[in-house]
């Protein structure tokens, strides 16, 4: 998958860019929340 | 280059960072404003005061020119600086810390847990240990920007640490941490749009994700031997279990670096510039964004720039910054040379910029942490006057630029190298468990802080000069007292302090809250209110 084989290293790049789609994501839906 | 353009660009990118840091002055007329930037300061502006201090020129050339040794395992690093430092970093730690924090009035993170525990031991403790190691960390973010503007303007090295040193601390003095956000916000802004037209172009050169992942892929037999006996079995494969590259690259980088973020003072504090957690969630966008695109596009940049280096040249990317004295490569040249060999001219003059951005970004941060180390933590705390707290902290400023240069001047380039992840390092080992057991445990007592960051400063330490090579080797302790440069064997020798030292003040200060008597519950249902803990 994206021409990366070893598991360790896609998953690696999958956490990284997921991590940061999480933060956006995470951002919007507690855009308004104080808790 | 054309050096009449780039010397207009500099000027350009020094003017507006001269007119940032007057209006952080203008905006400043208290300590709060001094110290904590007023304490309402906006979601984007926080964002990017904490990424861009946490990301220096030696993190984006640094880390790519050590991805372009190691190859893409070390996006391990980018992945637990998201995860954790980011997303749990915000969520979690920062929204309570936050809380906490404006609960006790708290305006920096010695005071937070000296506060928090009761305890001017730990303050002033956190300090000293601020004060004597931050200015070898900040040395060696000042030399990086200075080699990197000599090089680029063509000016005495002497000069450039100089001129660099000087007009940092400029604003950093007048303005506090308002100048310092403002600035940031700006320096940070450029460093994405760089960073995300490199990894744009890079890709582009490359004929797409997967045509330059499998380029790199098929070249796994041109890893040079001496690489290959550390257990390096290709740039997009992770190193060979158990290997010393493997040890190298999860308990230096990810460990050290990757959790060392949460426990950075002159980071953690950041998180008490807001009003409330709402503007930390809409940080949260911006600043999971700029993560991935510094250590992440830093990391894949550098690996990829074997495969277009192979591909134009014949040679991996080691093998183009060979120096010619050493006969070694100087990994930290990768990246420009990539920058200036593959990309479009406008790309190389963005990027300069950028560099100088996250050099200026970091060295403000660590400045204004000396600054108020020094002046609010261990001198006078008990000032109230903030005509006069103001002008404390701006002497310290002074203070901190004199001694950061005379560092930067004398200091040999091998410990500069390693400054940085020592600082990671030992913050995290001092300060993490007590941090941590601070914001969610309600039994954790002063003794068992004082316990743990004790045992994980003193184990940390005595690691970094009797055991971890390469950090003893260079101070030179180990072998001037034992003829030695270790006193351990493999695997030892190549696992970072921090693994040890960590746990260790994890232990320690678990086991000693517990032995000793719990807090009076009145001051501690104060503190935590109602949000859920750990009892």
């Amino acid at each position: 998958m994206l021409g990366l084989d070893n598991t360790g290293v896609m998953l690696a790049y999958l956490l990284s860019v997921a991590g940061s789609i999480l933060c956006v994501i995470y951002g919007i839906a507690k855009w308004n929340s104080t808790e | 280059m054309n050096y009449f353009t780039l010397i207009i660009t500099v000027l350009i990118y020094f003017g507006i960072i001269a007119y940032l840091g007057w209006l952080g002055y203008k905006h400043t007329s208290s300590a709060k404003d001094y110290m904590l930037a007023g304490g309402e300061v906006h979601p984007y502006l926080m964002a990017m005061g904490y990424g861009s201090t946490q990301i220096s020129t030696s993190a984006i050339v640094g880390f790519g020119g050590a991805a372009a040794m190691y190859g893409m395992s070390m996006l391990w690093l980018t992945a637990f600086n998201v995860l954790l430092g980011i997303f749990i970093g915000f969520t979690v730690v920062g929204t309570r810390t936050r809380a906490m924090g404006q609960k006790i009035g708290a305006q920096t993170f010695p005071e937070f847990l000296g506060k928090r525990y009761n305890s001017e031991f730990i303050r002033k403790y956190m300090s000293v240990l601020i004060i004597v190691a931050m200015p070898l960390y900040a040395a060696a973010v000042m030399i990086g920007g200075a080699r990197f503007l000599e090089k680029a303007v063509n000016i005495n090295y002497s000069v450039a640490l100089v001129v660099f040193a000087v007009i940092v601390a400029a604003y950093v003095l007048t303005g506090g941490l308002k100048s310092v956000l403002y600035t940031s916000a700006f320096q940070g802004t450029l460093m994405l749009t760089a960073m995300t037209l490199l990894i744009v172009f890079t890709y582009a050169k490359l004929g797409g994700i997967t045509a330059a992942h499998q380029a790199l892929a098929n070249m796994a037999d041109q890893v040079p031997p001496s690489l290959v006996k550390q257990g390096h079995l290709g740039w997009t494969s992770m190193p060979a279990l158990g290997s010393q590259m493997w040890w190298f690259v999860l308990s230096t980088l990810v460990l050290g670096v990757g959790i060392g973020t949460l426990s950075q003072p002159q980071l953690s504090v950041r998180f008490m510039t807001v009003k409330s957690n709402r503007e930390l969630y809409r940080a949260l966008l911006p600043a999971g964004v700029f993560i991935l695109m510094m250590i992440g596009v830093a990391t894949v940049v550098g690996t990829l720039s074997n495969a277009y280096f192979m591909r134009v040249e014949g040679k991996i990317a080691a093998a183009m910054v060979i120096d010619p004295i050493k006969q070694t490569p100087n990994i930290d040249n990768i990246i420009p040379v990539f920058i200036t060999t593959a990309m479009p001219e406008l790309i190389s003059y963005i990027f300069l910029l950028t560099l100088l951005a996250a050099a200026m970004s970091t060295l403000a941060g660590q400045f204004h942490l000396i600054a108020t180390s020094l002046s609010y933590d261990l001198y006078k705390p008990e000032t109230k006057d903030d005509v006069v707290r103001i002008k404390m902290a701006r002497y310290a400023v002074v203070a901190g630029l004199l001694v950061t240069l005379f560092l930067g001047f004398v200091l040999p380039g091998s410990i500069i190298a390693i400054a940085t992840a020592i600082f990671f390092g030992l913050c995290a080992a001092s300060f993490l468990p007590m941090y941590l057991a601070g914001l969610f445990w309600k039994r954790a007592t002063v003794q068992g802080g004082i316990a743990g960051m004790l045992v994980g400063s003193i184990i940390y330490i005595i690691d970094m000069l009797f055991i971890y090579t390469r950090e003893a080797s260079i101070f030179g302790v180990c072998r001037s007292l034992f003829g030695v440069d270790s006193l351990a064997s493999f695997p030892w020798i190549v696992i970072d302090p921090i693994v040890l030292a960590l746990p260790a003040s994890v232990i320690v200060t678990v086991l000693v809250s517990l032995i000793t008597k719990p807090v009076d519950n009145d001051v501690i249902n104060n503190l935590f209110g109602t949000v859920k803990v750990i009892q």
